[in-house]
C-alpha cells in the first residue's frame, strides 16, 4: 500500500508536461496506425477496378463485336476478330450463350477452360491471379445474343501506379504527419526555451529590466515554472544591482560631505590646535562611515552561520546602558528595562549587541528632553519577543519599512548629528543573520522597534 | 627617569608604506621602543628569525611575501608575539589572522595611542607569562569580604558563592590582583581571553556586566568593577571618584 502511495505521489502533477507529451504521442501513434491500415485497404480496393477509360474502350469493343455478329454472322465476327487482332496483342473471342464460339473457329480446350473461370489444379491459389485476367463483356444491345471475351490488355491492367501510391500512403504522408508533430513539439517545448535564452542574452547586454512574456510565465506546466523562476531570478538580480548602485552613490555622497568640510577647514585660516581638532573630528566621522558600511556589506554578503551562544538580555542591557549613558549623558533612570533575569536568548553576542546598541542610539537620538526609553518583552513559545519603546515622534506609517534601508535619513533628523542612516540597516541585518526578525511600529507615543529572537 | 630604559623593548616593523612606516618608526622610537623598520616581506622574515625581538609589527599586504605567509613561516620556529596591521578590516580577515597565530590584529587606520596600548598589553602579558605566579595568599588574607577559590574558579562572600564562569573568575582575579590600577582592554583581552581586541568585540564588556550583576546578587559592595572611558577597567572602592 505504502509503495503504491509513494509511487502515486511521485507521479507528475496534473499540469505536468508529461501528460501533454503522453497524450500527443499516443494520439499520433494511433492516427498513424489507422491511417496506414484504412488507407492502404482503400487504395488496394481502388486498384482492383478497371479505369473508366478501359471500361469505355472495352464496351466499345463489345458493341463492335455485336455489330459484326448482327451484320455478318460468323464471317463478320471472323473479320472483326482479325482486325482486332492487329490492335490488341492479347486473346480475343466472341462467344454465344452456350459458351460456343460465334466465329467460325471453335474454341480450344484451354480456351473453354479459361471461359469457365475455373482454376487449374496446379495454379497458384492466391488472391493475385496468375497472368492477365479474362473478361466477359455481354453485347450491349442484346446481352442474350452473346458476349465478347477478352484477355485484358496489359495497358488496361489496373494498379499500374500501385508502387507510387504505396510510397505516398506509407512514406510521404506519415512523413508529413511526423513533420507536423515535430513542429508541434518544437512549439510546445523549444519556443519557451528560446524565450529564456533571449532573456539570458538580454542580461548579458545589461538589460536587467527585461521580463519574460505573459504567455511564458502563465503556463501551468514545468516550463511555466521554469519561466517564473527565471523571472524571479531576474527580479532579484535587478534589485541587488540597484541596491549596490544606490549604496555606492550614497556612500560617495556621504564621503563628500566630510571631505568638503575638510577642504573648507584647510582653506580657512585657523590656528593649528583648532585645525587639528577639526581634522580629528572629521576623520573620526569618515572612519565610522567606512566601518559601518563595511560592516553592512559584511553582514550582507557573508553567508556562513554566526557562532551562537546563550546571552542574558539583562546583562547585555546593563552593558549597553552604561555605554549609552556615557555617550548621551542620560541618567540611568531614563533607560529602563522591564525584563527579568530569566530572559536568555541564543544569538551571536557581538552582532546582537551591535544591533541593540544601534536601536538604542536611534531611540535616544529621537527622544524628547526627559524622555524615557524602555526595553520590554515576553516569551512566545520558543522565542523571545523584545521591544524597545521611545517617546519620540514616531515615523509615518509608510516610512516604517524605509527606515531600515541604508542611508535613509528622515526629514526630522539633522544631517551631521552623528548618523549616516546605517544603524538600523546594520541592526536588521545583524538580527536576521542570527535567525531573528526586526520591525518597527508606531505605538502610542513614539516608535516601538520589535525584535524576535530564539530563546535559550 | 625610566629605570627600564637600560633594556629597551625591541620592535620589528614590517611595513611597505613609506609614510606610515616612517611615522610609526619615529613615534614608537619616541615612546621608548627600539624600532627596526623593514620594507620587504622576505627580508622581514629573515630578520625576525635571526635577531631577537620582543614584538613584530607587520602589515598584511607586503611586497615579496605577504604578512600571513610570513606569520605561517615564523610560527614554525618562533613564538615571538606578532601584531598584524591591515586595511582589510573585515571580520573574516581578523579571524584568519588569529588562526595563523597572530597575537593581535589592528585595523587601519589606527591612532598611535591605540598601537602603543596594544604593544604594551602584549609586552605585559609576555612578562606575566614568564614570571612565576606570585602567591595570591597575601591578597586572599587581605580580602576579608571576598574570598577567591582557584579550584572552583569562584568567589565567596557572606556564605554565598557568586557562581562565576571560568573567564569571569579570571577577569575578576586579574583586576583584583592589580589593585587600583586601570587595566587596558587590550591587556585584558590578551591576558584573560587570550586574543586580540577588536572594536566590535563585546565579550569582555559582557563578562564585566555579568561580574557586576553577580557581585551585586551576593551583596558584595566593598569594591566594584568600574569603567574608565577610553582606557579600560579597574576594580575600585565605591566612594572613589564617584
Amino acid at each position: 500500500m505504502k509503495g503504491l502511495e509513494y509511487s502515486l505521489k511521485r507521479l507528475p502533477g496534473k499540469h505536468s508536461l508529461f501528460w501533454k507529451l503522453a497524450c500527443l504521442l499516443i494520439a499520433f501513434c494511433l492516427l498513424m496506425i489507422w491511417l496506414s491500415w484504412s488507407w492502404g485497404r482503400y487504395m488496394e480496393q481502388q486498384g482492383a477496378f478497371l479505369s473508366d477509360d478501359a471500361r469505355a474502350t472495352l464496351s466499345g469493343y463489345a458493341a463492335g463485336a455485336e455489330l459484326a455478329w448482327n451484320t455478318g454472322g460468323s464471317a463478320g465476327v471472323d473479320a472483326w476478330l482479325q482486325t482486332m487482332g492487329k490492335r490488341e496483342s492479347t486473346w480475343l473471342g466472341v462467344i454465344g450463350n452456350h459458351l460456343q464460339s460465334l466465329s467460325s473457329y471453335p474454341l480450344t480446350d484451354k480456351e473453354s477452360q479459361r471461359l469457365t473461370f475455373l482454376r487449374g489444379l496446379d495454379w497458384p491459389v492466391s488472391r493475385h491471379a496468375k497472368g492477365l485476367p479474362w473478361l466477359k463483356i455481354p453485347f450491349p444491345v442484346d446481352p442474350g445474343a452473346g458476349a465478347l471475351v477478352i484477355e485484358l490488355p496489359q495497358r488496361f491492367m489496373p494498379g499500374r501506379y500501385q508502387l507510387f501510391w504505396r510510397v505516398v500512403t506509407n512514406g510521404v504522408i506519415p512523413g508529413l504527419f511526423t513533420l507536423l508533430l515535430c513542429v508541434g513539439l518544437y512549439r510546445l517545448l523549444i519556443m519557451p526555451l528560446n524565450h529564456l535564452r533571449e532573456q539570458a542574452n538580454a542580461w548579458r547586454a545589461d538589460q536587467l529590466a527585461t521580463r519574460l512574456s505573459h504567455d511564458a510565465t502563465s503556463r501551468q506546466d514545468e516550463l511555466g515554472e521554469l519561466g517564473r523562476a527565471f523571472d524571479h531570478m531576474s527580479e532579484r538580480l535587478q534589485s541587488t544591482v540597484s541596491v549596490q548602485q544606490q549604496l555606492l552613490r550614497d556612500l560617495s555622497h556621504e564621503l563628500r560631505t566630510p571631505l568638503s568640510r575638510l577642504r573648507v577647514a584647510c582653506d580657512s585660516e585657523q590656528d593649528l590646535p583648532q585645525l587639528r581638532e577639526r581634522l580629528g573630528r572629521e576623520i573620526d566621522g569618515m572612519q565610522r562611515l567606512v566601518e559601518d558600511t563595511l560592516q553592512l556589506a559584511w553582514l550582507d554578503t557573508e553567508r556562513a552561520p554566526l557562532p551562537q551562544e546563550e546571552i542574558q538580555v539583562q546583562a547585555l542591557w546593563d552593558m549597553l546602558r552604561e555605554n549609552a549613558c556615557y555617550e548621551s549623558g542620560w541618567p540611568v533612570s531614563r533607560l529602563q528595562c522591564g525584563l527579568e533575569a530569566d530572559c536568555w536568548v541564543r544569538g551571536h553576542l557581538n552582532s546582537l549587541a551591535q544591533a541593540l546598541e544601534n536601536i538604542l542610539r536611534n531611540a535616544i537620538r529621537h527622544s524628547p528632553a526627559a524622555g524615557v526609553v524602555r526595553l520590554d518583552g515576553r516569551r512566545e513559545g520558543d522565542e523571545w519577543h523584545l521591544w524597545l519603546q521611545d517617546q519620540g515622534g514616531g515615523v509615518d506609517e509608510e516610512e516604517l519599512e524605509r527606515i531600515f534601508a541604508p542611508f535613509t535619513r528622515l526629514d526630522g533628523s539633522r544631517p551631521g548629528d552623528g548618523g549616516f542612516g546605517l544603524g538600523l540597516s546594520i541592526a536588521r541585518n545583524a538580527v536576521q543573520r542570527q535567525g531573528g526578525h526586526l520591525w518597527a511600529q508606531n505605538a502610542g507615543q513614539g516608535l516601538r522597534v520589535h525584535m524576535r529572537l530564539s530563546a535559550r | 627617569m625610566n629605570p627600564a630604559a637600560i633594556n629597551l623593548p625591541s620592535i620589528l616593523t614590517i611595513e611597505d608604506d613609506p609614510v606610515l612606516g616612517a611615522y610609526v618608526h619615529e613615534q614608537l622610537g619616541r615612546c621608548g621602543f627600539q624600532v627596526t623598520w623593514c620594507q620587504n616581506g622576505q627580508a622581514g622574515l629573515k630578520m625576525a628569525r635571526e635577531q631577537a625581538f620582543d614584538v613584530v609589527l607587520m602589515d598584511i599586504l607586503l611586497p615579496g611575501m605577504d604578512g600571513l605567509s610570513i606569520l605561517t613561516h615564523l610560527r614554525q620556529s618562533h613564538s615571538i608575539p606578532v601584531i598584524l596591521m591591515s586595511a582589510l578590516g573585515a571580520e573574516a580577515d581578523r579571524i584568519s589572522g588569529f588562526r595563523l597565530g597572530a597575537d593581535d590584529y589592528l585595523p587601519k587606520p589606527f591612532s598611535m595611542i591605540e598601537l602603543r596600548v596594544r604593544i604594551e598589553a602584549i609586552l605585559r602579558r609576555v612578562a606575566l607569562d614568564r614570571r612565576p605566579l606570585p602567591a595570591l595568599a597575601a591578597v586572599r588574607n587581605d580580602a576579608r569580604c571576598l574570598r577567591f577559590d582557584d579550584e572552583l574558579c569562584d568567589v565567596f562572600h557572606q556564605e554565598q558563592w557568586a557562581g562565576l564562569t571560568r573567564s569571569e573568575y579570571r577577569l575578576l582575579e586579574t583586576l583584583y590582583r592589580n589593585g587600583e590600577e586601570v587595566l587596558s582592554k587590550a591587556f585584558l583581552y590578551q591576558h584573560v581571553l587570550q586574543r586580540g581586541y577588536a572594536p566590535h568585540d563585546r565579550s569582555l564588556d559582557m563578562h564585566v556586566s555579568q561580574i557586576r550583576r553577580k557581585l551585586k546578587t551576593i551583596g558584595y559592595t566593598e569594591r566594584e568593577v568600574r569603567t574608565v572611558w577610553g582606557k579600560g577597567y579597574v576594580l575600585s572602592g565605591l566612594d572613589e571618584g564617584a
